[in-house]
């Protein structure tokens, strides 16, 4: 056979598959080495694509693809047309899958620190060495001070759960995901009002309130898609933001609050709802509880009142009142998904969760929707030991007022690390999580990080807290995995099932984290715990549905037809009430403010700017700003400030500016932006790297982690991420 | 009639996540840089009085090469590289053809060529036609979150993107001086209107143009025009000046 | 006379939490699920030879009423009970307790 490149029609043939993977790999000529394009491989016949199911890994929302394979390389992911959850869409991340898998900023074997941390100097050891060395250190922690002097934080992947079994057998309860930076607030406010972490039926919704939330841009699917659909269906919608997203630009209305002041809105529909009689008085008779006393507790909160607090004049206030309540019960205040933004926040999201309750928008068509059975089994495994040495609780205890049991508090463990109180922590072990990048305040991770002697970073790219780790190992992407079962809500689309299978093999040295845990369990007395392997798990996991095994293999997902609506009917709730509480009985008991109690923000000093956070469609937090694809859509973050407001500090588009904050400072260009209020700024997070092996991002922009101060919900303990005041000057004028 | 393949657009529906610009990129293999489609963007005008609660709105407008009824591209090609297929109305690029001369680029009103900076010829959107060949949709349709992008054979009354034309009232977008009669069509009320530009056809070409019948026996003329491009193409190789401005946009936000 | 304010206080307190004057001690929660899951887990399961057992089944007061002095002694497994000192089972108590049906967390024995 002659080389296909020698004629003019073979050469065309073989552009058409080898141009399609190396320019996949690596669009913008840097030309990759790629692992699966030896010499060998381009010799072969161009078999016909190859077609497999799999699961985006580029966010959390696991949304249905198809892989395309021709000759062993991936060369394009498009959406599942049979998955419900994401309505058969792929987004430009998951689209830019593809250059996760095939980036030549990929960790390809475990690296041990050579130099200082965070010198960059590293040498290449075999995956033995690697984790000989990991559980000789862990080892040496637990025996010098107790199991739980190792934290873990197992990031939130389909493999995390893993994470989460090896500190149990371990013996370590200091444990603490990305949540407690996220949703934390809105998941204990949800709790506890409904007794759940309810859903939002979008889709048939007739009017929405979407505050603190911008679904256009940070996408959860299906709440994003389902949202355009019902806007076209008629629904109205309302959002509260201080900046001009892509979600407020694309609503019927846009107020621009002012930041910290959203529960002042809520109390004051409450307020409308209550004195104007506009609820179901029936529906509050059967499921509510508390009625009396928010009628009383917010008569004192009038739309005249919250106008002075939101700015948001108070006719507005009582005609979305007036509007909300007649679409109600098909209405919803969307709960949002991350709201770690004030000390209060577990309060402001009770003030929205309590307006739900009272139009009883939940439960049905167009409401909240409690979680749907999706029926996957827990696999049976040993018990866990317990030590009996270990301390009697995790390092926050106490350190917030009602903290979940399964995991801490980022913020709070990390000070009690650097205090080394109550106990010390002198391990880490990190999967998939980069607080450096993510958690408020980075100067304090870097002084948590000094307390600890053995810091151990599993990855798939080269993260900030992987660059400051002791030994990084490297992780394969999903679209190179087995992974575990997992069970999705997908709200009024589905609730359904999907398990990974690899699509072309792990590229590198790379190792998944199951495999990596079993090497640890092996080499620590822990065999026993992770004696099985990944099939066995996952038929654990479908003991009880039979079906599912099958439909993943025919369709790439599994639908259990649920009950979808009227899931409480006959039910009582998981409250201290049994119903549904306005006024919360348990936070009664605790000294909580059992109906929040409005708390204005603190005011901006003087020519300071409230920093915001917030996502677009191209981020996912703080993970893909280096993928090459999507690094083209934003190659920089930059400063959005009112014209206005730059107008006073004598500031130009584009010109280049210092932030300082009390926790740090930053230098990057400024976008003139007439969508976002004069007494707020805003940038987009993930820049301002510390780690040069992220080649495309390093050097680019400022790091919000840096500049924003450390503030926590005292009620969850969730972070507070819009606390901070920040200066901004010209660069060299301060 | 013809087969005449054609997009119609809600852009109301877009949402500018930019899924379709990376599906295309992906599945053509686009180099950094360049790009087939792209979304526009009209914003709100923040200086009418009270723009913020109730007229604030932006209007993301997805796009790309238009495969136009009367392709100013096609005139401007001189070797015939760029035509228009009849078999499926689909304006393409014969890539065994394309001198990569460039003189298609600023023909194009829409800034919907580019040049390859490594293959040395014009690269633009085909409709995904090895998908097609498939029985797939084109990677930017198929991709798109809130199906803002219809595909389909609008000569086809049945199928979807005829049907949605049929129902709805549509507009073009194009330059008044240079009417292409694209054949992408945006459900009314899209935004913005007004950026495509005038054709700009390459000089030799154009000369042919205005003598018209004078010229029309002269071959000999014709060729040396190609041949003028094609010392250009030469001598400028890939210093030609960049004239896709209206992508930046994308790049943007 | 302040130290008996803060006696009073306190008392008031542990009324409220415990909303009963309790038999049992309350131990560690953590070391509690460890012993439930080994001691009692094997029949309390679904599908075991006993009723499914787990914190969320029941609220703070029916943890405290089945926790109270010699109540077990009524209770079918009253032998395997027997065998429990009394720091274990003020151990499965807090578990229980902390993760009723009505506590901040509640929690289904997994």
């Amino acid at each position: 056979m002659t080389s296909p490149i020698e004629t003019p029609l073979s050469r065309r043939s073989f552009l058409k598959w080898s141009g399609a993977a190396t320019a996949a790999a690596a669009v913008g000529g840097k030309a990759p080495v790629l692992y699966a394009l030896t010499p060998d491989e381009t010799k072969k016949s161009f078999a016909k694509p190859d077609s497999r199911y799999s699961v985006c890994g580029m966010c959390l929302n696991a949304c249905g693809l198809v892989a395309r394979v021709e000759n062993g390389v991936i060369t394009k992911l498009d959406p599942n047309q049979k998955f419900l959850k994401s309505r058969g869409m792929l987004c430009a991340r998951g689209n830019a899958g593809i250059q996760q898998l095939y980036d030549p900023d990929r960790l390809k074997y475990p690296l041990l620190r050579k130099g200082e941390r965070g010198e960059g100097k590293w040498e290449r050891i075999s995956w033995d060495q690697a984790l000989d060395l990991a559980a000789a250190k862990m080892t040496e922690i637990a025996e010098k001070y107790t199991r739980c002097g190792v934290m873990f934080t197992p990031g939130s992947d389909s493999q995390s759960l893993f994470v989460h079994w090896f500190a149990e057998v371990f013996g370590s309860y200091n444990v603490s995901t990305h949540e407690s930076s996220c949703l934390l607030s809105r998941n204990r406010a949800y709790l506890d009002t409904f007794g759940e972490v309810p859903f939002a039926d979008v889709l048939h919704t007739k009017y929405i309130i979407v505050v603190g939330a911008n679904p256009f841009e940070a996408l959860i699917t299906p709440d994003s898609i389902d949202l355009m659909t019902a806007k076209k269906n008629g629904c109205k919608i309302v959002v509260l933001d201080p900046r001009f997203t892509k979600t407020a630009g694309l609503a019927h209305e846009w107020h621009p609050i002012r930041p910290g002041t959203d529960m002042a809105f809520f109390l004051a529909l409450s307020h409308v709802i209550t004195s104007e009689k506009l609820y179901n008085e029936t529906y509050s008779q059967e499921k509510l509880s508390g009625i009396e006393q928010l009628t009383e507790h917010v008569r004192q909160y009038s739309p005249e009142w919250a106008e002075k607090e939101c700015e948001i004049p108070a006719a507005d206030i009582r005609r979305i009142a007036r509007e909300l309540a007649a679409a109600a019960p098909t209405a919803i205040v969307y709960p949002g998904r991350r709201t770690s933004d004030y000390v209060n926040s577990t309060q402001i999201r009770r003030s929205m969760a309590i307006v739900n309750a009272l139009l009883g928008n939940w439960d049905s068509p167009g409401g909240l929707l409690a979680a749907r059975q999706v029926g996957l089994s827990g696999p049976e495994l040993p018990e866990a030991p317990f030590y009996d040495d270990n301390p009697e609780h995790r390092l926050d205890k106490g350190m917030a007022k009602m903290m979940f049991e399964e995991e801490g508090a980022f913020k709070h463990m990390r000070d009690a690390i650097i205090s080394q109180k109550p106990y010390p922590v002198k391990g880490w072990f990190v999967y998939r999580y980069n607080p450096l990048q993510s958690a408020a305040n980075r100067q304090k991770t870097i002084e948590m990080m000094k307390q600890l002697d053995f810091v151990v970073t599993v990855d798939i790219a080269m993260s900030d807290t992987a660059w400051m780790s002791d030994l990084v190992l490297p992780a394969p992407s999903v679209l190179e995995r087995q992974d575990p079962a997992s069970g999705l809500q997908g709200s009024a689309a589905c609730a359904c099932v999907v398990a990974r299978d690899p699509v072309v093999p792990a590229l590198f040295e790379s190792r998944p984290v199951f495999e990596i845990l079993k090497g640890l369990a092996g080499r620590m007395k822990l065999t026993e715990y992770f004696d099985f392997t990944m099939e066995e798990y996952r038929k654990q996991q479908f003991k009880l549905l039979p079906d599912a095994d099958r439909a993943i293999r025919e369709d790439g997902v599994y639908y259990n037809p649920s009950k979808l609506y009227g899931i409480y009917e006959g039910k009582i709730y998981k409250t201290l009430s049994k119903k549904i509480e306005l006024y919360n009985e348990r936070y009664a008991q605790m000294g909580v403010d059992p109906i929040p109690v409005y708390q204005s923000p603190k005011p901006n000093p003087v020519n300071q700017f409230r920093l915001v956070v917030g996502r677009n469609a191209y981020f996912t937090h703080c993970t893909t700003q280096n993928n090459a694809l999507l690094n083209e859509l934003m190659p920089d973050n930059s400063l959005w400030i009112h014209p206005v407001a730059a107008k006073k500090l004598d500031i130009k588009d584009g010109e280049r500016v210092e932030v300082t904050s009390n926790a740090g400072k930053g230098e990057l260009s400024v976008s003139l932006n007439n969508g976002i209020r004069e007494d707020t700024v805003y940038m987009a997070s993930g820049f301002g790297v510390l780690s040069k092996g992220l080649t495309r991002v390093y050097g680019k922009g400022a790091c919000i982690a840096e500049l924003i101060e450390d503030y926590a919900d005292d009620i969850s303990g969730n972070m507070a991420m819009h606390e901070t005041f920040i200066r901004v000057a010209k660069k060299g004028a301060l | 009639m013809n087969k005449q393949l054609a997009m119609v657009i809600d852009s109301s529906a877009c949402i500018d996540c930019k899924a379709c610009t990376l599906a295309c990129k992906v599945e053509n293999n686009v180099p950094e840089g360049k790009w087939r489609n792209w979304v526009k963007r009209s914003e709100p005008d923040f200086n009418k009085p009270d723009w913020m609660v109730h007229s604030a709105s932006f209007h993301f407008q997805p796009g790309g090469c238009m495969h136009c009824e009367v392709p100013t591209c096609v005139q401007a090609c001189p070797t015939g590289a760029t035509y228009k297929d009849e078999k499926d109305g689909a304006v393409k690029v014969d890539p065994k053809l394309c001198i990569g001369c460039g003189s298609c680029i600023p023909a194009c009103p829409y800034g919907a060529r580019y040049r390859h900076p490594t293959r040395n010829i014009v690269d633009k959107c085909d409709y995904c036609e090895k998908r097609r060949a498939r029985g797939e949709l084109p990677a930017c349709v198929v991709t798109c979150p809130t199906k803002a992008r219809v595909f389909g054979d609008i000569s086809d009354p049945k199928s979807d993107a005829a049907l949605l034309l049929k129902k709805n009232q549509s507009v073009r977008v194009i330059n008044k001086e240079s009417d292409t009669k694209p054949n992408m069509y945006y459900l009314s009320a899209t935004a913005p209107l007004n950026w495509p530009v005038k054709a700009r056809m390459p000089d030799p070409i154009q000369l042919w143009k205005m003598a018209g019948p004078l010229i029309w026996g002269i071959v000999g003329l014709n060729a040396i025009g190609v041949l003028i491009m094609l010392g250009k193409q030469i001598l400028m190789n890939d210093k030609a000046p960049e004239t896709d401005e209206s992508h930046e946009e994308t790049r943007q936000s | 006379m302040k130290r008996t304010i803060m006696t009073l206080a306190s008392l008031v307190l542990v009324l409220v939490f415990a909303g009963s004057l309790l038999a049992t001690d309350k131990g560690n929660s953590r070391k509690g699920k460890s012993t439930f899951r080994k001691g009692c887990r094997d029949c309390h399961v679904e599908g075991g030879k006993a009723q499914e057992m787990s914190p969320s089944n029941k609220t703070q007061a029916q943890w405290d009423a089945a926790f109270a002095k010699d109540k077990y002694k009524g209770f079918p497994c009253k032998a395997e009970w027997d065998k429990l000192t009394p720091e274990d089972i003020g151990d499965i108590y807090a578990y229980m307790y902390e993760h009723a049906f009505d506590s901040p967390s509640p929690a289904k024995c997994k």
